[in-house]
C-alpha cells in the first residue's frame, strides 16, 4: 500500500501558518497541564492526544460512502463519519474497558489492542453485511471508481463500474481498509478511557465531594466521566477527520487518504485542549 | 428562483435567535436554583426549569445547524450535533466545578473550546466557512447549555455536588448500593441526555431542509424535538428527585410536547401543497 507513505497533495496542502499557531496552543496547553496537574495528569494527556490521533487516523481507512452511497452511485458505507466513527469507537471501548475490569493485574497494552480488535470486528461485521446487501439486496457489484486495478488483489474495477456513477459497493481494499481503520479507532478510544480512568481513580478519592467515599465508593464516578468524555473526545475527532475528508471516502486507496497529516495536527489540538478541560475537572474544584 | 440557500430570506435573523435562545436558556437554568431557597428537605419543585432551558437552547441549536449547514459542510447534518455535544459536554462537566456560577463558566468554556475547534476545522483543516468559528462555537454553548439544563432537570441543581450524589432510594440502604452509583453521573445517565439533546438539536434541520425550507416549521419541530427530549428525561428524574416534583417535569414535557406537535402538523400540511421550482443540485467542491 503505497498510498500511506505517499506526500500531502498540493490541492490538499498544509496551511503553514495556522499550523503553527495551533502546535504552539498545543505546547500552551500541555504546560498548563503540567503545571495545574504535574506528572500523572502530563503523562494522561500525552496518551489522550496518542488517542485522538489515532482515532483521526483510523476515520481516513474507512470507506464512508455518504447519501451517494446510500443511492448505490458512490463506493462505501451509507451513511456518514460521525454515525460509522461512533459505531467502531464505542464497539471498541466496551472491548477495551471490558479487558481492564476483567484482568487480575490491568495491562494497558493488552486492553488497547481489545479495543482495537472490538471496533475492528463491529467494521468487519458492518462491511460484510453492508457488502452482503449491496450484492444480494440492490444486485451491484463491487467496484471502485478511484483506481483503475485493487493494490491488493489486482482484480480490474472499471469493467463492473456503471456509467453516471463514482463506483459503488465495497470493494476488497476498501473492506480492509474499514477493518483497519475500526482498529485503529477503537484502540484509540480504548486508550483515552483508560487514560482518564487511571487519574481519576487516583485523584477523585481525594477531592472533599468524596472524603468518605473512599477508592471503591467514587469508582462508577470515574468509570462514568472518563466514558462520557472518551465519547465526546471520539465525536470530536471523529467529525474533524471528516472535514478533512469532506464527508466521503473509499479507503486507503483513495486521493483524500493522503490529506491524513493536517487531520493529524487538527486532531492534536482538539484532543490536547479536551484533554485539558476532561483533566481539569479534578485538579480545579473550588 | 435559485436553491442556494445560503442566505436565510425572510423570517427572523439568525442573531435575534441566538440572543433569544442563549439568555431564555440561562434564565430558565438559574431558575431551578430556587430549589435551594426553599424550606429544607422540600423536594425540588422548580427542577422543571432546566427542561425548558434545555428545550430553549435546542429551539436556538436547529437555527444554528441550518446556518452552518446550508454552505454543505459535506459531513451530513447529525455530525453537526455529534461535534456540538462532544465539545458542549466537556464544557459542562469541567464548569459544573464552579457552584453557582456554573451556567456562566460553562458558556464561557464553551466558546473558548468551540473557538479553538473552530480555528482547526476553518484553518488548519481548511475548510473556510465564513460562519464555521462562529457557528461552533454556538454550538458548544448550547451542547453545554443542553445537557446542564436536562441534569438539572434530573437532578434538581447544576453542581458537579448534586450531579454526583445519588438517590435517596427507600432499597439503597437495604441493597447497599454505593450512594453515587445511583446519580446523574455514576449512573451515566448524562450519556443518555447526551443523546437525547444530539438527536434533538439535529433533527429538526435534517428533516426539513430543502426547497420547501420554511423556518417557523423547522423551530416548531425543534421545539417538539425538545420537548420530547425534556419527557425522556423527566420519567428518568422519578428515580432520582422526589416523585412529585418529577411529575410536574413529565406534565409539563407532556402538555408541551402535545401542543407544538399539533402546531408543527398544522405547519406541515400548510407547507405541503406548496410546490417549488427547484434547479438541478448544483455541484459543490470536493466531490
Amino acid at each position: 500500500m503505497t498510498a500511506i507513505a505517499a506526500k500531502p497533495a498540493s490541492g490538499a496542502s498544509l496551511n503553514p501558518v495556522a499550523s503553527g499557531i495551533g502546535i504552539v496552543v498545543l505546547i500552551i496547553l500541555i504546560g498548563i497541564m503540567y503545571a495545574i496537574g504535574g506528572q500523572i495528569a502530563l503523562i494522561a494527556l500525552i496518551g489522550i492526544i496518542v488517542g485522538g490521533l489515532l482515532i483521526a487516523f483510523g476515520v481516513h481507512f474507512v470507506p464512508v460512502g455518504g447519501a451517494p452511497a446510500a443511492m448505490g452511485q458512490a463506493p462505501g458505507i451509507a451513511t456518514g463519519v460521525a454515525m460509522l466513527a461512533a459505531g467502531a469507537g464505542l464497539a471498541g471501548l466496551f472491548g477495551g474497558a471490558w479487558a481492564w475490569a476483567v484482568q487480575t493485574n490491568p495491562d494497558l497494552l493488552v486492553a488497547v489492542i481489545t479495543g482495537g480488535v472490538g471496533g475492528g470486528l463491529m467494521m468487519a461485521i458492518t462491511c460484510f453485511f453492508v457488502n452482503f446487501i449491496y450484492i444480494f439486496g440492490m444486485g451491484i457489484p463491487a467496484a471502485s471508481g478511484k483506481v483503475k486495478v485493487d493494490p491488493l488483489t489486482g482484480d480490474t474495477q472499471p469493467e463492473f463500474k456503471s456509467q453516471g456513477t463514482e463506483g459503488h459497493g465495497l470493494p476488497f481494499i476498501s473492506f480492509v481498509g474499514g477493518v483497519i481503520g475500526g482498529i485503529f479507532g477503537g484502540a484509540g478510544g480504548t486508550l483515552i478511557y483508560l487514560m482518564l480512568l487511571n487519574v481519576y481513580q487516583e485523584v477523585l478519592p481525594k477531592m472533599t465531594v468524596f472524603d468518605k467515599a473512599g477508592a471503591a465508593g467514587v469508582l462508577p464516578i470515574a468509570i462514568s466521566l472518563a466514558g462520557i468524555f472518551a465519547v465526546g473526545m471520539f465525536l470530536i475527532n471523529a467529525v474533524l477527520a471528516a472535514y478533512n475528508i469532506t464527508g466521503t471516502i473509499e479507503g486507503p486507496h483513495d486521493p483524500k487518504f493522503k490529506r491524513f497529516p493536517r487531520a493529524l495536527i487538527a486532531s492534536a489540538i482538539a484532543s490536547g485542549l479536551c484533554g485539558v478541560a476532561a483533566l481539569a475537572i479534578v485538579f480545579v474544584p473550588v | 428562483m435559485t436553491v442556494k440557500i445560503e442566505v436565510i430570506q425572510g423570517g427572523v435573523p439568525h442573531n435575534t435567535i441566538l440572543v433569544k435562545g442563549l439568555v431564555a436558556s440561562l434564565v430558565f437554568i438559574y431558575l431551578t436554583y430556587l430549589n435551594t431557597l426553599l424550606p429544607a428537605g422540600s423536594p425540588p419543585y422548580f427542577a422543571f426549569f432546566g427542561g425548558l432551558a434545555a428545550v430553549a437552547a435546542l429551539w436556538w441549536g436547529s437555527h444554528t445547524i441550518k446556518h452552518l449547514c446550508s454552505y454543505g459542510i459535506g459531513t451530513g447534518v447529525p455530525s453537526a450535533g455529534m461535534m456540538s455535544f462532544g465539545s458542549g459536554v466537556i464544557a459542562m462537566l469541567l464548569a459544573t466545578q464552579f457552584g453557582v456560577g456554573a451556567p456562566i463558566v460553562a458558556v464561557v468554556l464553551a466558546a473558548v473550546i468551540g473557538a479553538i475547534l473552530g480555528f482547526v476545522a476553518n484553518n488548519v483543516l481548511g475548510m473556510k466557512i465564513p460562519v464555521m468559528i462562529q457557528s461552533i462555537i454556538e454550538m458548544a454553548i448550547i451542547g453545554a447549555l443542553v445537557l446542564m439544563g436536562l441534569a438539572a432537570l434530573m437532578t434538581g441543581g447544576f453542581t458537579f455536588q448534586s450531579l454526583v450524589t445519588g438517590a435517596s432510594l427507600p432499597l439503597a440502604g437495604i441493597l447497599n448500593v454505593p450512594n453515587y452509583m445511583g446519580s446523574v453521573i455514576g449512573g451515566c445517565l448524562l450519556a443518555v441526555a447526551f443523546m437525547l439533546g444530539g438527536i434533538a438539536i439535529q433533527h429538526p434541520f435534517n428533516a426539513c431542509l430543502g426547497p420547501n425550507w420554511t423556518q417557523d416549521r423547522m423551530l416548531i419541530l425543534a421545539l417538539e424535538c425538545g420537548f420530547l427530549s425534556m419527557l425522556m428525561a423527566a420519567i428518568m428524574s422519578i428515580g432520582l428527585i422526589d416523585t412529585g416534583a418529577a411529575l410536574i417535569s413529565v406534565i409539563i414535557a407532556f402538555l408541551g410536547w402535545i401542543y407544538t406537535y399539533d402546531l408543527f402538523f398544522k405547519l406541515a400540511k400548510r407547507d405541503a401543497a406548496a410546490w417549488l421550482d427547484s434547479k438541478p443540485i448544483p455541484e459543490v467542491e470536493g466531490h
